[in-house]
C-alpha cells in the first residue's frame, strides 16, 4: 500500500518533464540537419529577400537602408523588366517544345535494337557534359558569318538574303542561344524518356497488337501513359531550370543588341555585377521565385492527376 | 474441319534452331495443349501462332489463309499471357474492352460485349478496379475476359496459370475447362504442367527439344507413349524403367523381348507381394510417403534410380522392409536401344 502511494506520486512530479522530454526528443535528434538546412539555406533567402526592400547600390554608396516597396515599384515601370520577362517566356517556350519533341523522339529512336546502340547512347549523352560555356562560345561561332557556316547555309537555302549574323539582329538575336539551348538540353530528355520507356512492360504491347492496336495507337494509348509521370516531372525541371539558365545568353549575346535578348535571369546578373545594383537584382529575382513557384503549384497538381492510374 | 495447319515449320534465332520442322494440325474447336520441358520451344510456337515471332520457314495457315505474314491483329486471335500484361492505366471495364475501343466499336456494343464476358467470368463487381487492386486469380479472370470480349476464332493460353499458387491452379483449370466447353473455341494452350495437359486437353503435343515427340489424346498417351520422353514426361509419379540385363528383375521369359533395352512400368500399375522367387523385382523400401489417399515406395533394387510404387490407401510397410513387385504383363511398356516404343506389345 505504502510502496504504491510513493511510487504513484513519484510518477505525478515526473510526469510534465517527460511528456516534455518526449515532445523535445525528435528534435533535439534532427536539430543538426535543421540547423545546417537553415544556416545554408533560409538565412541566406531571407537575406537575399532583404535587399529587395533596400538601397544597396555599389555605384551608389551612400544612399543605403530601407526603402520599403520603392524598388518593386520601380519594376513595375521598368520596360526592360517587361521585355524580359517576354523573352523569358518565348526562351523557354521554345527551348523546352524543341528539346522535348526532339529528346522524345530520339528516345523512341534508341529504344530500337540496333547494332552499336550502347555506343549512339553514349555520345547522345555529349552535349549534356560539355560546359555551357563553351557550348555558347562555338554556336556564338557557329552564327558568325566570318567564321561559322551556319549564315552561309541558311542564305544559300534562301532563307536568308545574305549571310548575316543573327545575334546581331535584335529582332532574331534570341533565337541564337535558344537554338544553342536546343542542342544542350536534348541529351536529358532523351536519356530520362528513354530510361522510362524501357520500364514499360514489352508484352503490353504485345497484347496490345492482338487486340488490334495499329502502331500509333499503342504509342498514344500504352506509350504515352506510361511516360506522362515522367513528363510532367522533367518538364517541369527542366522549364524552371531552363528559365534561370542564364549562361548560354550572357556569353553568346551578353543580353544585347540593344538589351533585347535578356531574359529575366540574365536581367538579374547584369543588375547584379555589372551595375552592381544589389538591392534591384533582388527584386528582380523575387518576381522571378512567385512566378516560377505559381508554375511549379501547377504542374506538381497536374502530376498528381496524372499518375492516378499507374 | 482443320482450324489451323502448321506445315514444316522452323524457327530459327540467329545460328540457333529452336524448332524443326513442325508439322500438326489442330481441328475447329479442339482443346489443343503444347506440353513439354522449358525451352523446347512450346511458348515460341504459340508466339508465332499469334504472329508475335515470324515464321522462319514452312506455312502456317488459319482455314484455308496463309497467315505468314499477317500482322496479329489481322489474325482474328485471342491471347492470354503469362504475366497477363493487364493494361495497368486502365480500369478493369476498359481492360475489357480495350479491343473494342482500339476498333472504335460503339459505346452500346462495348458495353454489352465487355457485360457479359464479366457475367461469364464473375468480374461484375470489379468492373471499375484497376489492376493493382486485383488478386492474382482476378488478373487472371480479367486476362481471359479481355479474349472473351474479342470474340476471336482462336484461342491462345501462354502458360497462363502459372503465376497462380495450388489452390487457385485448379479451381481456374476448371474455370477454363468450362469456359471452352461454353465457347467451343479452338484453344492452343501451352504448360509445362502435365496435370493440367491431361485434364484439359482434347488432343496433347509433347515437344522436346524444338520436335514434336508424340501427338495424341491424354489417354492414348498415357496408355501408349511412342518412347522413353513421353512415357516419362507424362505421369505422376513418373513411369520406372528398368534396364532389360538389371540383375534384380525376374521376368518370366513369356514376358521378354530380344529387342527390349528398356522395360518401363507405371508406379501405379505394380503390385506389392512378399519377396519370394515369383516376385518380378525385389528390393528394399528407402523412402515412404504416405499421402492418405495412396502410399509411394521408393524401393531400392540396386540400380541409380529407385523403383517407384504407389499403393491405394494407407500401407504400413516399413522403410528398410525387403518387398517384392508384380505387374501385369498388359502394363509393361518395351522400349528398344533407341528408347522407341516396341509396337507389337503396345496393347495397353
Amino acid at each position: 500500500m505504502t510502496m504504491a502511494q510513493t511510487s504513484s506520486s513519484g510518477n505525478g512530479r515526473g510526469r510534465p518533464l517527460k511528456r516534455f522530454q518526449w515532445l523535445i526528443e525528435p528534435y533535439l535528434y534532427l536539430s543538426p540537419a535543421i540547423i545546417l538546412i537553415a544556416l545554408v539555406m533560409l538565412v541566406p533567402l531571407v537575406v537575399g529577400v532583404s535587399y529587395a526592400f533596400q538601397a544597396i547600390d555599389l555605384l551608389d554608396p551612400f544612399t543605403t537602408g530601407w526603402v520599403g516597396l520603392a524598388n518593386f515599384e520601380k519594376l513595375w515601370a521598368d520596360r526592360l523588366f517587361w521585355k524580359a520577362l517576354t523573352n523569358t517566356f518565348w526562351w523557354t517556350l521554345g527551348s523546352l517544345f524543341f528539346q522535348f519533341f526532339l529528346g522524345l523522339g530520339l528516345a523512341l529512336l534508341l529504344n530500337k535494337p540496333f547494332a552499336g546502340r550502347g555506343l549512339v547512347q553514349g555520345l547522345v549523352f555529349l552535349p549534356w557534359a560539355v560546359p555551357a560555356f563553351l557550348s555558347g562560345l562555338n554556336w556564338a561561332w557557329l552564327f558568325n558569318p566570318i567564321i561559322g557556316p551556319i549564315p552561309h547555309w541558311l542564305a544559300a537555302m534562301g532563307i536568308m538574303e545574305k549571310p548575316q549574323n543573327i545575334l546581331a539582329n535584335p529582332d532574331l538575336a534570341l533565337w541564337g542561344p535558344i537554338v544553342a539551348n536546343i542542342w544542350f538540353g536534348i541529351p536529358f530528355f532523351a536519356i530520362t524518356l528513354l530510361a522510362a520507356l524501357q520500364s514499360i512492360p514489352r508484352d503490353l504491347y504485345e497484347a496490345a497488337a492482338i487486340d488490334g492496336a495499329s502502331l500509333w495507337q499503342s504509342f498514344i494509348k500504352i506509350t504515352v501513359p506510361f511516360l506522362a509521370p515522367t513528363i510532367a516531372i522533367t518538364v517541369m525541371l527542366r522549364t524552371i531550370w531552363i528559365a534561370n539558365f542564364a549562361d548560354l545568353i550572357y556569353i553568346m549575346t551578353g543580353g544585347g543588341p540593344a538589351n533585347s535578348t535578356h531574359i529575366i535571369s540574365s536581367y538579374i546578373f547584369t543588375t547584379a555585377f555589372r551595375r552592381l545594383d544589389f538591392g534591384y537584382a533582388s527584386t528582380l529575382a523575387i518576381a522571378l521565385l512567385v512566378l516560377l513557384l505559381a508554375y511549379a503549384m501547377l504542374i506538381l497538381k497536374m502530376r498528381k492527376h496524372l499518375v492516378k492510374g499507374i | 474441319m482443320t482450324a489451323i495447319t502448321l506445315n514444316s515449320i522452323n524457327k530459327r534465332f540467329g545460328p540457333v534452331h529452336v524448332l524443326k520442322d513442325i508439322s500438326l494440325e489442330f481441328n475447329k474447336g479442339e482443346f489443343v495443349v503444347l506440353v513439354g520441358p522449358s525451352g523446347c520451344g512450346k511458348s515460341t510456337l504459340l508466339r508465332m501462332i499469334a504472329g508475335l515471332e515470324p515464321v522462319s520457314a514452312g506455312d502456317m495457315i488459319f482455314g484455308d489463309t496463309r497467315v505468314n505474314d499477317l500482322e496479329p491483329r489481322d489474325r482474328d486471335i485471342a491471347m492470354v499471357f503469362q504475366s497477363y500484361a493487364l493494361y495497368p492505366h486502365m480500369d478493369v471495364e476498359r481492360n475489357l474492352g480495350f479491343s473494342l475501343e482500339l476498333r472504335k466499336r460503339a459505346a452500346a456494343e462495348k458495353k454489352e460485349r465487355t457485360s457479359h464476358a464479366a457475367g461469364i467470368l464473375g468480374l461484375d463487381k470489379l468492373l471499375d478496379r484497376f489492376p493493382r487492386a486485383l488478386s492474382g486469380g482476378q488478373r487472371q479472370r480479367v486476362a481471359m475476359g479481355r479474349a472473351i470480349v474479342r470474340d476471336p476464332q482462336i484461342f491462345l493460353f501462354d502458360e497462363p496459370l502459372s503465376n497462380l499458387d495450388a489452390a487457385l491452379r485448379i479451381e481456374m483449370r476448371i474455370e477454363i475447362a468450362k469456359l471452352h466447353r461454353r465457347l467451343g473455341t479452338t484453344m492452343v494452350y501451352v504448360t509445362h504442367d502435365q496435370v493440367e495437359a491431361m485434364t484439359l486437353a482434347d488432343r496433347i503435343v509433347v515437344m522436346n527439344a524444338g520436335q514434336v515427340e508424340q501427338v495424341g489424346t491424354p489417354l492414348d498417351l498415357y496408355s501408349n507413349p511412342a518412347n522413353l520422353f513421353v512415357a516419362g514426361f507424362l505421369g505422376s509419379p513418373k513411369m520406372n524403367f528398368v534396364a532389360y540385363d538389371d540383375p534384380a528383375l525376374n521376368l518370366p521369359s513369356a514376358l521378354t523381348n530380344p529387342s527390349a533395352q528398356t522395360y518401363g512400368i507405371r508406379p501405379e500399375h505394380i503390385k506389392v507381394t512378399a519377396p519370394d522367387k515369383n516376385a518380378h523385382l525385389v528390393g528394399t523400401i528407402d523412402v515412404v510417403e504416405r499421402l492418405g489417399s495412396d502410399t509411394i515406395f521408393y524401393i531400392n533394387h540396386g540400380a541409380d534410380k529407385p523403383f517407384v510404387v504407389r499403393v491405394p490407401g494407407i500401407d504400413r510397410t516399413a522403410i528398410g522392409e525387403k518387398i517384392g513387385c508384380q505387374f501385369q504383363p498388359e502394363d509393361l511398356h518395351l522400349f528398344d536401344q533407341d528408347g522407341q516404343a516396341i509396337s507389337e506389345h503396345k496393347n495397353g
